[in-house]
């Protein structure tokens, strides 16, 4: 068994991982004119365009869904921070070579570090989706905020747990990151995101809501407009389950992480 | 993982604690022999086996470093020396073996420690030191200090894909020194960066020694090792082939060097002589142009060196029994024949010369073999390079029938403990 004892491998976590994560939104838009821009930009362009297509060609707004534009902004923007992560937690060792060939860092930092722009990038956006919530005059209540950061949160934490599964072996696969860029698209589209639940027959909703990641888009944007939330159950069955893929995720991470140094 | 054995610090300073144990390690490479990087391929290769190749890297090293100790790796190109150095870092997981690091190591691994090239020198600064430990106070105290020891004042706001090899060195270095850690592990930081730095450099190992930090240094040059090393090892394919003082570790490489030479040299030989065997023409040819050369009387042909037991030899040690045997042939009959042979060290220094007109040598015997052999007994000659040049004449020393100045070259390693060109017998009294 090669074992390896050391007092300290590393202090200051906290500090690394932020390091690591400032850097990177650092380098994000440099060289684009616009700039730190783009971080609003970006989803408000997809919006108008998704708006218009769905609101005026398939007139959800007048079938059942008067919110339908903050319904769109809302699960767009948690679509997008969820691809974000977990694309750049994919590719997070491979892009961040100089930082396991060069120098020992606990490479769970890096994969950790680096998905954390899209966490930011998703904070920044939160204040355009507040205001959106304004214009359409539509204050969410304290509880549908509370459960929108939860299930942020939750979020975070699949795509954080995607990452450690996926990063050591994007290392050897690069096929890995257009494999997920396409499931990606399935899994939008296998989503409540351009379309409302309630556009679909009833008996494909618990189907769909399968889905964790459909599951927390619905029920987000539910709380926030309809303050309409999931059951106690199955609320749970879904934390235990994301939590017992962090876990898996990470443990299979630390197997093979160890000779990603080689393999880059 | 396990966590630590507790060191206890109640342990005695007198005898130091360890700072590096490493114990039985092994380090397997597999070499896949067309790189799997897609599906597709590592689909192919499931059906195609035996596309692999493994080889280990390191084989069984042991060794411990105790703390405050500057301890050097030695070995040539390929021993095993930086993936030991990565090992250490904890860039490479070792395949066997137990390895113990007590304390905060700063890493030190080829080109720039992790460098971004998009990103300037600050940001990169920043980056680096947050690495190596530092929290972000740390930095800003240090940072003026950093800079300035990189002598990057002016650069600092450039990205780092602006700089030289040699200004990323610097920078590197400076952040790693000044990153405080407990063990220092360098590889190869002299090959790049100017003297001025590098002496730099070296002042600055020298004081961290003396602050009782590790130093872990990896190189090739010898001196350098045996001017700052307190003990050293010897790494010849992945093998420890000794572990001992600078100076015991530093003869064993140059030795070992050496006896590679021999062997190159010897294959060499080898080579010409099955090529001679085979075409003939080219050597034979040359041959004639020597023995043809302005109708010499007698021509010098080759010189063998040998060792006691009469087998050519390239690489002596010092106080070894040598024999120089020098082939001639001779044209036209000569009343008289004398020889002169002298040593050169490789600067061009006249060592040691001897002919047989001085010493009043009956040289028939010669005549009739066709060679003419030197013997010396425990040659005093230390550490060098040597060639021999050979002159043969009548009665007249400055007029010779042939002279070649630079025949051939063999080589001396000296285990004595002392200095200079020779070793002449001595007793402290």
């Amino acid at each position: 068994m090669p074992s390896r004892f050391m007092t300290k491998s590393h202090e200051n976590y906290r500090e690394l991982v932020m390091r690591i994560a400032k850097t990177d939104f650092k380098l994000r838009y440099h060289g684009s004119v616009l700039g730190y821009v783009w971080v609003i930009l970006k989803p408000l362009l997809m919006f108008t365009i998704l708006n218009f297509v769905f609101s005026s060609i398939f007139n959800f707004r007048n079938s059942g869904t008067p919110y339908y534009p903050l319904e769109l902004l809302t699960a767009l923007l948690l679509f997008q921070f969820f691809s974000e992560a977990t694309m750049t937690g994919l590719m997070s060792l491979v892009n961040k070579a100089q930082l396991v060939t060069k120098i020992y860092v606990p490479r769970w930092t890096i994969v950790l570090g680096s998905t954390m722009n899209a966490l930011f990038v998703f904070g920044m956006n939160l204040i355009v989706l507040a205001l959106f919530f304004v214009y359409y005059g539509r204050i969410p209540t304290l509880g549908g905020v509370a459960m929108f950061i939860v299930y942020a949160l939750l979020l975070y934490i699949l795509a954080v747990a995607f990452s450690f599964l996926t990063a050591p072996f994007y290392v050897r696969f690069r096929d890995l990151s257009t494999i997920w860029e396409v499931l990606l698209s399935v899994i939008m589209y296998a989503s409540p995101v351009i379309y409302p639940l309630t556009s679909l027959p009833v008996r494909y909703w618990q189907i769909i809501l399968l889905n964790p990641f459909a599951f927390i888009v619905n029920y987000s944007k539910q709380g926030l407009i309809n303050n309409n939330y999931t059951t106690f159950w199955h609320f749970m069955a879904m934390v235990a389950g994301i939590v017992l893929a962090g876990v898996i995720a990470f443990l299979v991470f630390r197997k093979y992480e160890k000779t990603v140094a080689e393999l880059i | 993982m396990t966590s630590t054995t507790d060191n206890n610090s109640a342990a005695s300073k007198k005898d130091r604690p360890i700072a590096i144990s490493v114990k039985n390690v092994f380090k397997q490479f597999t070499i896949p022999h067309e790189k799997i990087s897609t599906l597709r391929s590592a689909f192919v290769n499931f059906f195609k086996r035996n596309s692999y190749e493994s080889f280990y890297a390191l084989k069984d090293v042991s060794f411990e470093v105790k703390k405050g100790e500057f301890f050097g790796i030695i070995g040539r190109n390929g021993s095993g020396k930086s993936t030991l150095l990565k090992i250490l870092a904890g860039v490479y997981t070792a395949n066997k073996g137990v390895i113990n690091i007590n304390g905060l190591v700063s890493p030190f691994l080829e080109l720039g420690i992790g460098f971004n090239p998009e990103l300037s020198g600050r940001d990169n600064i920043y980056l680096n030191a947050t690495v190596l430990g530092l929290c972000e106070k740390e930095i800003d105290e240090k940072f003026d200090s950093i800079v300035a020891f990189s002598e990057l004042e002016r650069f600092i706001d450039q990205k780092i894909k602006n700089y030289s090899s040699g200004m990323q060195v610097r920078l590197a270095f400076s952040v790693a020194i000044h990153a405080n850690r407990e063990i220092l592990l360098m590889d190869e930081v002299l090959a790049v960066g100017d003297s001025n730095f590098q002496s730099k450099c070296l002042r600055e190992f020298v004081r961290y020694k003396d602050m009782g930090k590790t130093v872990i240094l990896v190189t090739h040059d010898i001196s350098t090792m045996r001017k700052y090393c307190d003990r050293a090892m010897l790494l010849r394919s992945g093998e420890v082939v000794m572990i001992g003082s600078a100076e015991e570790v530093a003869n064993g490489y140059i030795y070992q060097n050496m006896s590679d030479e021999e062997r190159r040299v010897m294959r060499d030989q080898e080579m010409a002589r099955i090529k001679e065997q085979k075409g003939a023409k080219g050597s034979k040819a040359e041959d004639a142009e020597r023995d043809g050369d302005g109708g010499k009387a007698v021509v010098i042909t080759g010189v063998e060196f040998l060792d006691k037991n009469g087998k050519p030899k390239n690489v002596f040690v010092s106080g070894d029994d040598m024999s120089i045997r020098v082939y001639f042939k001779q044209h036209k009959e000569v009343a008289e024949l004398n020889f002169g042979l002298a040593i050169y060290n490789d600067d061009g220094n006249y060592a040691f010369g001897v002919n047989t007109f001085m010493d009043e040598v009956d040289t028939q015997k010669y005549k009739k073999n066709g060679y003419c052999q030197v013997d010396y007994k425990n040659i005093p000659l230390r550490t060098n390079s040597y060639y021999v040049g050979f002159a043969i004449y009548g009665d007249n020393v400055h007029n010779a029938y042939d002279y070649v100045p630079r025949m051939k070259s063999f080589q001396v390693f000296s285990k004595d403990k002392n200095f200079g060109m020779v070793n002449i017998g001595y007793k402290w009294n």
